[in-house]
């Protein structure tokens, strides 16, 4: 009797202490999450916007952080790029670290599944890279600091056809809802431009063979190939095609904006065009970004990572705000006032939001040579017809 | 479809099934000797083609393509062979000689749990993402009358023949290969008759497992290396050796070959979606298994393995 009463009292104290410490530490600092693969064949997506996001945090807190005098925590959790491990992960983030806000998810799907939640849960979110035109639609909570692909899938259609005078292209894409989002998007304008899609094959996801849709691909013989993917398959797509001896241009995505893709195909990428983030006229706070980032962590940042950089200074600016004005960390003053965002000075730009959470934006377009991508300039789709910015 | 496309096909076919063959000879030899499936196999597939990729980056250093990097490829490849042969052998003696007389359920099991513990154990050690396993030569593609074939497929094709050979050679002319035969056909008899079972085991897991390392070095160079690399194409490969019937070594070559270029006309001539790729070796399995359960070349051939 004694010593079960004894164990009891053990298990309590276990118990109680890191509720106290948790609680305790709470009230102090208040945290913001990130969603992203971690790990797995996208991981290098998900380590460099989380980078990102922890620039920003350690610079905010070395400011002296909200109000001058709190500093916010960064929680990172991995998703592996699958919608199962993101929702665990905003489950977890939601409940257990009372996140304020989110930055991420990464990848389209992840964040379909997360901003579900994000939105009945009345979490802000915003994607540095969650280009599905539907994204925004899920709700008011969901923000995105990246093109929707409605506009990239516009601008790539109408340049393929206008610009670069394709009648034809083939397209390969993957089953998911990134790629196949891409896909229809472009393809829509393309047509609308006078252009016909002579053949679309698809893969799933993780597969490394392509040769049987790329011959089939080359006995359609289109006078260009559309592959809106991620680097992985992009890099096997690319490798196989010189393998079958196929000397068709491609064409891709911003996913090709991340530099993992040269050492994954190396001299294939050459030659390239694909449509990626518009580049800012060389501001002073994107060369100081580029270079924190770098000297803080070898490599320096891609797209969506500057996205990610922008997205959570948003959010901290925001909370900075709603704390200032109230003394603490409502959820829906925070996503009022990221919403109400003006004029941001982001690294990536000048940053405003459409009525549905979208981004404001432009596209660049970049041809690779050997392996070097080169800008070739600044487009934006007006009514139907392609605007040059410069 | 043209004649050229047609070919073009065929050849993709081929090289993907020289593949499942190689690999399926590790099943079959297995299997033949003691009736159990070794579903670890797809994964010494992979740990072969971790230790070929590591052995080969550390031989070639930074040195151009050239005379130096074919002979240190097929020096990786030799090491990877070895050290995959003495894996087979400890997996053979840790996981499942100690259930040799257990319920036939038992070894199976093991199998699973041995094969859970390699891909998860390389995750952990080597992480997730795809290495490139760098061509050692230049793999510039040749076209003969517009159908294209690179070095690499050249290479895939003459490597699994001259092993298939080899192996065939080996069991039907060596001692070794006839003890081999023995231990398939009765096994408390052959050890009356002197045969060494134990090293006879062994020996088949060793070959085995030298011949996935092999197939795991070739796949690597086109498809990359990683963790779960062994699984679909163990299991393929697996197929393949119960299509051409599981336990004789012509059925895994033929089953291999077949599967193949199955799979490359399923979706290029018959029209099967690219998404069900997969399904049509699995397909072919459930046909095999309901019309002729002993498998293509099941009864042709009585030799065993």
């Amino acid at each position: 009797m004694k010593k079960s009463l004894f164990v009891l009292l053990a298990v309590l104290v276990v118990f109680a202490f890191p509720a106290v410490a948790q609680g305790g530490k709470e009230s102090a600092s208040p945290k913001i999450g990130f969603i992203g693969p971690m790990t797995g064949d996208n991981a290098n997506y998900g380590v460099l916007s989380n980078n990102s996001a922890m620039l920003a945090v350690e610079q905010f807190n070395a400011r002296g952080g909200i109000d001058g005098k709190i500093p916010v925590v960064l929680v990172t959790e991995d998703s592996e790029g699958v919608a199962e491990k993101g929702l665990s992960a905003i489950e977890k983030l939601s409940s257990s670290d009372k996140i304020v806000g989110l930055v991420g998810p990464v990848f389209t799907g992840v964040s379909f599944a997360v901003g579900e939640r994000v939105q009945n849960e009345g979490i802000v979110m915003l994607s540095p890279s969650a280009t599905h035109a539907d994204i925004t639609n899920i709700g008011d909570y969901v923000f995105r600091t990246v093109v929707s692909d409605g506009l990239q899938g516009e601008v790539a259609g109408t340049y393929f056809a206008n610009v670069l005078g394709y009648k034809t292209i083939g397209v390969l894409y993957a089953k998911n809802d990134y790629s196949q989002g891409l896909y229809e998007g472009m393809s829509a304008s393309f047509v609308a431009n006078g252009g016909t899609i002579t053949i679309a094959e698809s893969f799933n996801v993780g597969d490394k063979d392509f040769k049987t849709q790329l011959t089939k691909i080359r006995s359609a013989n289109p006078q260009a190939i559309y592959i809106p993917n991620y680097t992985a398959e992009m890099a096997q797509i690319l490798e196989q095609a010189s393998q079958l001896g196929m000397r068709i241009p491609f064409l891709s995505c911003d996913g090709f904006s991340n530099p993992d893709i040269y050492n994954l195909a190396g001299d294939f990428t050459d030659g390239v065009i694909y449509v990626g983030p518009a580049k800012v006229k060389e501001s002073p706070s994107f060369a100081k970004f580029v270079a924190d980032y770098t000297s803080k962590y070898g490599v320096g940042p891609d797209s969506f990572a500057t996205n990610a950089f922008d997205g959570t200074n948003i959010l901290l600016a925001a909370m900075d705000k709603v704390y200032k004005a109230t003394g603490k960390f409502d959820r829906k003053a925070v996503r009022d006032e990221v919403a109400a965002t003006k004029d941001y000075a982001g690294v990536s730009g000048t940053i405003n939001f459409a009525e549905n959470g979208d981004l404001i934006a432009y596209q660049g377009l970049y041809k690779v040579n050997k392996i070097t991508p080169e800008y070739l300039g600044t487009f934006t789709v007006v009514d139907g017809q392609l605007v040059q910015i410069d | 479809m043209g004649i050229a496309e047609f070919f073009q096909h065929l050849m993709n076919g081929l090289t993907l099934g020289g593949i499942y063959a190689l690999i399926a000879l590790g099943y079959t030899m297995v299997y033949g000797i003691l009736k159990f499936i070794n579903f670890a196999h797809g994964d010494v597939l992979m740990a072969g083609a971790f230790i070929g990729l590591f052995v080969f980056d550390w031989l070639r250093g930074s040195a151009p393509l050239g005379a130096w990097t074919i002979i240190a490829f097929f020096l990786a490849m030799v090491v990877s062979m070895a050290v995959s042969a003495l894996l087979g052998m400890f997996i053979e003696r840790v996981a499942y000689k100690p259930l040799r007389t257990a319920t036939r359920l038992a070894p199976l099991l093991s199998a699973i749990g041995v094969s859970f513990i390699l891909s998860n154990g390389a995750a952990w050690a080597f992480g997730t993402r795809s290495r490139k396993f760098n061509y050692p030569f230049d793999n510039t593609p040749i076209t003969i009358a517009q159908v294209v074939i690179t070095p690499h497929q050249i290479l895939i094709l003459a490597v699994s023949l001259v092993m298939m050979i080899a192996l065939k050679l080996f069991v039907d002319r060596t001692r070794m290969g006839k003890a081999m035969r023995a231990t398939s056909l009765d096994q408390p008899t052959a050890m009356l008759m002197g045969v060494n079972v134990n090293k006879v085991i062994s020996m088949t897991f060793a070959i085995g497992s030298a011949l996935a390392a092999v197939g795991g070095i070739l796949i690597a160079l086109d498809f990359k290396v990683y963790a779960s690399m062994g699984t679909m194409t163990g299991l393929k490969a697996f197929v393949a050796a119960v299509v051409g019937g599981i336990g004789n070594i012509s059925g895994a070559m033929f089953g291999g070959i077949l599967l193949g270029v199955l799979e490359t006309f399923g979706v290029a001539i018959f029209g099967i979606p690219t998404g069900l790729k997969d399904t049509i070796a699995f397909g072919v399995l459930i046909l095999i298994l309901l019309i002729r359960p002993e498998g293509l070349l099941g009864k042709v051939e009585k030799e065993k393995v």
